[in-house]
């Protein structure tokens, strides 16, 4: 018991990097589903083009591993360019994906997602192959302050960069929604799609706004995950996807604040769960977690209960 | 019934005239089983020729093409020139299953190097095995393709379980090491390994083992290996099958703090996916191979200077293959000594290999089972940008 204590702060850190990551990813999720009442499971593809463009910029900026500008400067490139492709390819696939589909039933939106979801995947294994791409980070951090040393924990330069991002992205967003004009306007279209438009809001443009900036959140999870694990393939969107998902459902879909918190809870309770069971039962300890929550409040955590639209 | 009489006489003539036919053309090749004249004899290479594992498998190509060239350049096997056909299966059991009857049906086909994945071995060992075609591996290591009861299947490398006592030896008579943490990937290769590591650390009188799971390309193996920091091993061997994967455990194992060595698989023995991927974590880590550092044999300085003129670096999977074509031919050369040649004698043949001194560092002997009588492992230490051989184990 006292080995597992004095894991257990490590842990802390391992689950909270873990979560923010999920959150950004589930907030993508979170947002269609919100106004468009459908699961986009391209969203996990969407990041892993994320991550690949983050390694584009910083494999562009390297010379012999080398990072040739400003480091601080490469990182912001690369967050905002992934943001920047994620974003234009979250557009495109709604322009062409589901737009022709918006009043067609559910079902079919829900089938041309993940044929989505499986092109964009062929895609990037056609033009980039099955093979791992490395991040080689040690340029854009020096030695000096890589590992920052907190009693029994260590955390890596990269994973507080990480947390400060992710919190950053999220508290920039909930100001957003709450402040603006479009926030406001994206507010209404998620409660009611139809009295929006009969509002005078251009419905179309929400939607589009809402995958740019759901699309944009999931590419700066690419490259924040690939700055922080240091490799990307083509295949990293399903896992990713499918714990983003998780963590939107946990949170209460369609709710932001719940996506944000259903993605920490996850990363936390992944890495608890090691701490406690043979590691073989992390993923099992997060859906155990999911299917309680679910029984106890179907609408997840801070999900509201769904009126039906009359 | 008598036309049945009539009938059998005149094929026993025609049988009688063919004989003496070839009997007149003496230094021709007969196969008795099927009454053909050998015109050509064809060897089969098996592989993933397309796809992840191409790199690897192309090697072994290329290396057995050299041991072919050689024989033919003496002037092939009892006057016939010999011929090597690649039969692609793209890592997939299916079209290995494809590859497999393809080559069984050519009648020329006295042997085939390969398969050299498990899991493509095992779909096709009753196809092979039912035709009598000698197979000879050079990479597969699932124990179990040589217990089933044929006998046309070899191998030139050594099985996991060989592999495990032989790592377990070096952990516990290199490394030192009296707690050791084994991280394994859940997949048949890695859960194997694992397995016959963890059986020989105990024979060998280490208690303190600590067993965890990881899953192959997660990219996060922090809090698993959070948990490793707080056993405290002397050794964690990072049993994962790509070397992608093991670059990542060994820098967040550093990242962590953890001052265990780092022992990982033949997968990690890649200096471009381990070593520079790691950025420098991988310094000092240790890996094992089946295959030795060939560069370091004598012997084997003429097959090196071959391949790198005509392909390049090599990496270790190419050696065994030069190996294995040479073995295969030795055996094909012996079957057909007499003029006659049958598959099934080339099986008896390969059977009967004993001491083979190639270029691989240590005598070959096949036992019973096709197996390699005292298997042997090497480890390999990272140094600067490259693997350093630094010891083998031979299950002593």
């Amino acid at each position: 018991m006292d080995l597992l204590l004095k894991e257990l702060p490590q842990q802390l850190v391992n689950g909270l990097t873990l979560g923010g990551v999920y959150a950004l990813i589930a907030i993508g999720y979170t947002m269609v589903y919100g106004i468009l009442g459908m699961l986009n499971f391209a969203h996990g593809e969407i990041y892993m083009i994320g991550g690949f463009t983050g390694w584009w910029v910083l494999h562009l900026l390297s010379r012999n591993h080398q990072v040739v500008m400003n480091a601080a400067v490469v990182i912001a490139l690369m967050i905002v360019i992934a943001m920047g492709v994620s974003a234009f390819v979250g557009v495109l696939t709604e322009r062409f994906a589901y737009r022709p589909l918006r009043n067609a039933p559910r079902i079919n939106l829900l089938l041309s997602a993940l044929g989505v979801s499986i092109f964009l995947q062929n895609l990037v294994l056609n033009y980039q192959g099955a093979k791992a791409r490395v991040f080689y980070v040690h340029s854009l951090i020096p030695e000096s302050v890589r590992l920052i040393h907190l009693g029994p924990v260590v955390i890596t330069l990269t994973r507080l960069i990480v947390i400060a991002v992710t919190f950053l992205l999220m508290a920039l967003l909930s100001i957003m929604i709450k402040r603006t004009k479009a926030g406001k306007a994206m507010r209404a279209t998620a409660q009611d799609l139809e009295m929006a438009t009969f509002l005078g809001i251009d419905v179309d443009r929400i939607i589009v706004l809402v995958f740019i900036i759901g699309s944009a959140l999931g590419g700066a999870a690419g490259t924040l995950v690939g700055l922080l694990f240091t490799q990307v393939d083509y295949y990293v969107g399903f896992q990713a996807g499918l714990k983003g998902f998780t963590a939107a459902v946990l949170g209460g879909i369609g709710s932001i604040p719940g996506a944000m918190l259903g993605g920490i809870i996850l990363g936390l309770a992944e890495s608890l769960a090691v701490t406690f069971l043979p590691a073989a039962y992390k993923d099992v300890v997060a859906f155990v977690i999911l299917v309680i929550i679910l029984i106890v409040k179907p609408s997840g955590l801070l999900g509201e209960k769904i009126q039906e639209k009359v | 019934m008598r036309k049945g009489y009539r009938l059998f006489f005149i094929i026993a003539l025609i049988l009688c005239f063919a004989g003496f036919l070839a009997r007149a053309h003496a230094a021709g090749l007969i196969d008795p089983s099927t009454g053909m004249k050998v015109t050509e004899i064809h060897i089969g290479d098996a592989g993933s020729f397309t796809g992840d594992a191409a790199s690897p498998c192309m090697e072994i190509f290329h290396s057995a093409q050299i041991a072919l060239d050689e024989w033919n350049a003496k002037g092939g096997i009892h006057g016939v020139k010999l011929k090597h056909i690649m039969g692609d299966d793209a890592m997939d059991p299916a079209q290995g299953v494809n590859v497999a009857h393809k080559f069984v049906s050519d009648k020329l086909m006295y042997g085939v190097i390969g398969p050299p994945m498990s899991h493509i071995a095992q779909a096709t060992l009753k196809i092979y095995g039912r035709a009598n075609l000698a197979c000879i591996t050079t990479a597969a290591s699932k124990p179990n393709l040589t217990e089933q009861g044929y006998k046309h299947f070899f191998r030139v490398n050594a099985r996991n379980d060989s592999h495990g006592w032989n790592c377990a030896l070096f952990i516990k008579n290199y490394l030192k090491a009296k707690r050791v943490a084994v991280l394994n990937e859940k997949v048949a290769y890695c859960e194997n390994m694992a397995k016959e590591t963890i059986k020989g650390l105990k024979k060998l009188g280490i208690k303190d083992i600590m067993q965890e799971t990881i899953v192959g390309g997660s990219k996060d193996f922090s809090p698993v290996l959070t948990k490793v920091k707080a056993f405290k091993p002397d050794v964690l061997f990072f049993i994962a099958t790509t070397a992608p994967d093991q670059a990542i455990g060994v820098r967040q194992m550093k990242e962590l703090g953890i001052k265990a060595i780092f022992l990982g698989t033949e997968g990690a023995r890649d200096k471009k996916d381990f070593i520079q991927a790691s950025e420098g974590a991988a310094e000092g880590a240790y890996v094992y191979h089946f295959a030795p550092d060939i560069y370091a044999i004598p012997a084997a300085a003429g097959y090196v200077k071959t391949y790198e003129k005509k392909y390049g670096t090599i990496s270790g999977f190419g050696p065994p293959a030069y190996e294995a074509m040479n073995i295969l031919l030795a055996a094909i050369d012996r079957a057909a000594a007499d003029g006659k040649i049958t598959r099934k004698e080339v099986v008896e043949e390969l059977h009967k290999t004993k001491n083979y001194k190639g270029i691989l560092g240590f005598p070959i002997t096949f036992n019973a089972k096709g197996d390699l009588e005292g298997g042997a492992t090497y480890f390999f230490k990272v140094v600067g940008n490259d693997f350093k051989q630094v010891a083998v184990m031979t299950g002593k």
